[in-house]
């Protein structure tokens, strides 16, 4: 009696091995490289030649080369230049958009697409000539102004997200105990919010500190940000160097990812 | 509960509104919308109107970018390669998707889920720069590779149009997964047991339902792969060397090497007409992929 | 055409029993009712006969053919779900279709059929609609008609009408009997609705935490309900406990209820009379009356005795004078069979 039971088990068993299969080579397709470049960080050998010896010695180099440190700083400190402007900028936006129903706000949420969707190398050129027509042509300045529009829609869609979740009643009861609209938004509407705000923030941070096309346009030749160095780099003929510092590079940015989805998800399930 | 006011607003209220959405708007106007803009005007102009050079208005950008028949074919170029990209990260993706979506269940799915969409969210530069560590002659997959197999095979993959794709999918593979990956979690259980009830077999389920609901999903995917590749200049030149020519790189070059702005701007606004018109004859299925 | 029996049937998730032991048998033709609170095992059941689980024991039966092994796919059935479940990206005529197809039905054929359940159903003009586009009942309609089309062995209902707002479930109550009856299929439904189980069935089967409680045709259920859940779950139930002695049931004031030979009756709200004089038959006892609800034709009575609070219905004229609240105490009587003998009293 138990043979015929597990009959109509066995396709559905089978076809699940084969999912975790194929799900296993993509992640394998995914991360293989990366995994290459990080082991190869940390071989002795110049020239990727095997046999593997284990040498820490790009990565001492690193710290000595005043190039990419220099980059590197610049990158970090534009970073959170912009994601403390994207955050304060797009927070505002999207308390009003959620709030209240107007004519045009459908038009407005659709502005919101052409920074995500009009490819890069469109919006960088684009920034780039009219920077120089308003006379601020290259530099710190210009890439930190192009990367805050480039994240503001990052931001807004993700505290759009979180306010979803709120409850309204919350608002109209401390109205009616009497708070006014700045207390209620500090104290009630602020903190629910706050885990959307946080993975903003991160998400901010992430878009300008891997942004490429549009620094490689905007910024100074002398004083590029990282990845722009990086690609010059590449271009001349790599040093190992740069293989350990773009090691370092996504195991930030992979770290910074899984912060933001801690706070974007469990922000919003809770 | 959304939090939404409806009728009118008192005063205060409006202004209030006015004052939060002001300076994030204020600020994509002067970074995003007058830049595009002015980049319509600088196609107009023939030189750069800076400093004290001589400058007036003249079509002359776009007949010649219009006519030359190098701009043509590597915008047609540009295309192809936008294409088999996309079209690699839809076969791809899609099963992924579904696997992520419909048959793997409990916390193991959020975990994959957010392991897939992972490396999507690293730098970009960098994902490309370890694929011409893996691809290059000599490089870990042609070791790789002879290692398995008993006669000797130089694969030599680098500066290729195969690298440029394989590169080029690899970057956007999990916006594809993401997106199909909404749209069928979306679809409702139960509505797969009710084809199974009336006797339907997986072929059939997924060809008359979970496809055609999977749809939006898959085409908000697509176009988001289709439009950045047809731009993409950095990709073309890591991967492909001499071979990595594309309409992107023309515009790269036209500002960076030979400095004919008004030309790249001109170039410019031709690939931003053509994206203009992939998104307008998405946006339906756009706006139904969009919850 | 064919009935539907299980036997044993036991399906445990983890340390819960959904189903312990439950043996069956669902008439050919008939409208098998399965009712019973949230978590009773009613819509494991169900879901066990068409094949979405795999019980841990038992054998199931459609027709004759044992298909405890088949999957749901070849089982040759038609079910309809609680929220419909109908094809979004189809039309009304697609989703009908569906099953045809599958069975490789050639498409005039296909079309005349799915004509002729549209016009059973009362839905004639609506072929070419999206299910977005419907209302409840007309969507509860269609996926009858999905279901039916395809003549399959068994027709499973899982909580058909219990999305739909009172006044509408009631008529589609009426419309579901009257297509089962032109159809004639064997079917089975699940329903927490005790009135609607009553109404719509021809045998019903109670289950209580994963056990058949009891079953059989409603009104022998209801008249005999043999088990305080049975008779408090299928309609209203007072239950009067007591010590059995030779004479019949001593209750807890005293009063001797001759006959009886069951440590517990129940009787139905409706069977008792009120008044304020003493009855003759020794069926009676004294309450007090503690509340009066008018309801229009109907009248509630609640009533204190013995610790336990009583309820009774009438005509709204037969309650007379009785003060709404605060009242005196009465006598309640019954005709002597209206005392269900209970088996295991509470």
């Amino acid at each position: 009696m138990i043979r015929p039971m597990i009959r109509p088990m066995i396709r559905p068993m089978i076809r699940q091995s084969f999912a975790r299969a194929y799900l296993g080579l993509i992640l394998i397709f995914l991360y293989a490289p990366i995994a290459v470049m990080a082991v190869m960080s940390l071989n002795a050998s110049e020239f990727y030649a095997l046999p593997f010896r284990f040498s820490t010695e790009w990565y001492e180099r690193l710290f000595t080369n005043d190039e990419i440190l220099a980059a590197a700083w610049r990158s970090v400190w534009i970073a959170l230049v912009v994601a403390v402007i994207a955050t304060g900028l797009g927070t505002m936006a999207t308390l009003a958009l959620w709030r209240h129903d107007f004519p045009g706000k459908r038009i407005l949420q659709a502005l919101l697409f052409p920074p995500i969707a009009v490819p890069w190398l469109i919006t960088g050129t684009a920034m780039l000539i009219f920077f120089f027509g308003l006379g601020i042509g290259r530099g710190t300045p210009a890439v930190i102004i192009g990367h805050v529009a480039l994240a503001l829609p990052y931001v807004i869609v993700t505290v759009f997200a979180r306010m979803q979740s709120f409850d309204r009643t919350l608002e109209e009861a401390a109205r009616s105990l009497g708070a006014r609209p700045m207390t209620v938004a500090r104290r009630v509407i602020l903190p629910h919010a706050a885990p959307g705000i946080i993975a903003g923030g991160l998400f901010a941070f992430a878009v300008s500190f891997d942004q490429f096309v549009v620094s490689y346009f905007l910024a100074e030749p002398g004083d590029s940000t990282l990845p722009v160095l990086i690609y010059s780099a590449i271009r001349k003929g790599f040093t190992p160097e740069i293989n350990a510092v773009s090691t370092l590079i996504i195991l930030l940015s992979m770290a910074i990812m899984i912060l933001a989805a801690r706070y974007a998800r469990f922000g919003g399930t809770r | 509960m959304t939090g939404r006011v409806a009728g009118g607003a008192t005063g205060s209220e409006r202004l209030r509104t006015l004052a939060l959405l002001a300076p994030a708007y204020l600020w994509l106007t002067l970074a995003v919308f007058l830049p595009l803009s002015a980049m319509a005007f600088f196609s107009l102009l023939t030189d750069v109107p800076f400093g004290d050079r001589e400058w007036a208005f003249t079509l002359e950008n776009y007949t010649q970018a219009l006519s030359n028949p190098t701009y043509a074919i590597l915008l047609w170029k540009s295309l192809k390669l936008a294409f088999w990209v996309t079209v690699w990260c839809v076969i791809l993706g899609f099963p992924c998707a579904y696997i992520l979506a419909r048959m793997i269940k409990g916390r193991s799915r959020e975990a994959l889920f957010l392991l897939v969409i992972l490396p999507f969210w690293s730098n970009a530069l960098v994902r490309i720069f370890s694929w011409a560590i893996v691809l290059r002659g000599n490089g870990v997959l042609d070791r790789a590779v002879n290692a398995v197999l008993p006669w000797e095979v130089k694969l030599n993959l680098m500066f290729s149009e195969t690298a440029m794709v394989i590169g080029l999918v690899h970057s956007y593979l999990p916006y594809v997964i993401l997106t199909t990956y909404l749209s069928l979690q979306a679809i409702d259980d139960t509505v797969i047991e009710a084809a199974r009830s009336l006797g339907a077999r997986f072929p059939r389920i997924l060809w008359r339902l979970i496809l055609p609901l999977a749809m939006p999903g898959l085409i908000a995917g697509a176009v988001l792969v289709f439009v950045p590749v047809v731009g993409s200049f950095m990709e073309p030149r890591l991967l492909g060397g001499r071979v990595g020519t594309t309409y992107g790189t023309l515009i790269e070059d036209q500002f960076v090497a030979v400095f004919n702005w008004p030309l790249g701007a001109a170039l410019s606004f031709i690939l931003l007409a053509v994206v203009l018109v992939i998104l307008a004859a998405a946006s339906p299925a756009l706006r139904k992929a969009a919850p | 055409m064919s009935g539907v029996r299980v036997e044993g049937l036991s399906k445990s998730y983890g340390p819960t029993k959904a189903l312990e032991d439950v043996t069956l048998t669902f008439p050919d033709g008939g409208f098998f009712g399965l009712l019973g609170p949230s978590g009773s095992g009613k819509t494991t059941l169900l879901r066990a006969i068409a094949g979405f689980v795999q019980p841990d024991r038992g054998r199931i039966f459609i027709g004759d053919q044992p298909v405890e092994g088949t999957a749901v796919e070849d089982r040759n059935i038609g079910m309809v779900f609680q929220s419909y479940a109908l094809f979004p990206n189809m039309t009304v005529a697609e989703n009908i279709a569906f099953g045809l197809e599958v069975r490789r039905i050639p498409p005039a054929d296909r079309a005349r059929r799915v004509a002729e359940v549209l016009e059973l159903v009362q839905l004639g003009p609506l072929g070419n609609r999206k299910p977005s586009e419907l209302s409840g009942g007309q969507r509860q309609r269609v996926a009858m008609a999905r279901a039916i089309v395809t003549r399959p062995k068994v027709l499973l209902l899982d909580e058909p009408l219990s999305a739909l707002d009172r006044a509408l479930r009631v008529e589609m109550q009426i419309e579901l009997k009257r297509i089962q009856r032109e159809v004639g299929i064997t079917t089975i439904f699940v329903t927490h609705d005790q009135e609607e189980a009553l109404t719509l069935s021809d045998q019903i089967g109670i289950l209580k935490d994963g056990r058949l409680v009891r079953h059989g045709p409603p009104r022998a259920v209801y008249d005999d309900p043999q088990d305080a859940f049975t008779a408090r779950f299928l309609g209203e139930a007072n239950i009067l406990t007591g010590m059995v002695e030779a004479a019949g049931l001593r209750l807890a004031d005293g009063t001797l209820l001759p006959g009886i030979t069951s440590a517990g009756v129940a009787l139905r709200p409706e069977a008792i009379t009120v008044s304020l004089d003493e009855p003759a038959s020794p069926h009676r006892i004294l309450a007090h009356l503690r509340q009066r609800i008018f309801s229009g034709a109907m009248g509630t009575c609640i009533l204190d005795w013995q610790g336990q609070t009583l309820k009774l219905t009438a005509p709204d004229r037969a309650l007379g004078d009785l003060p709404e609240s605060g009242g005196p105490m009465v006598w309640l009587s019954w005709a002597a069979g209206a005392a269900l003998p209970l088996r295991d009293p509470p």
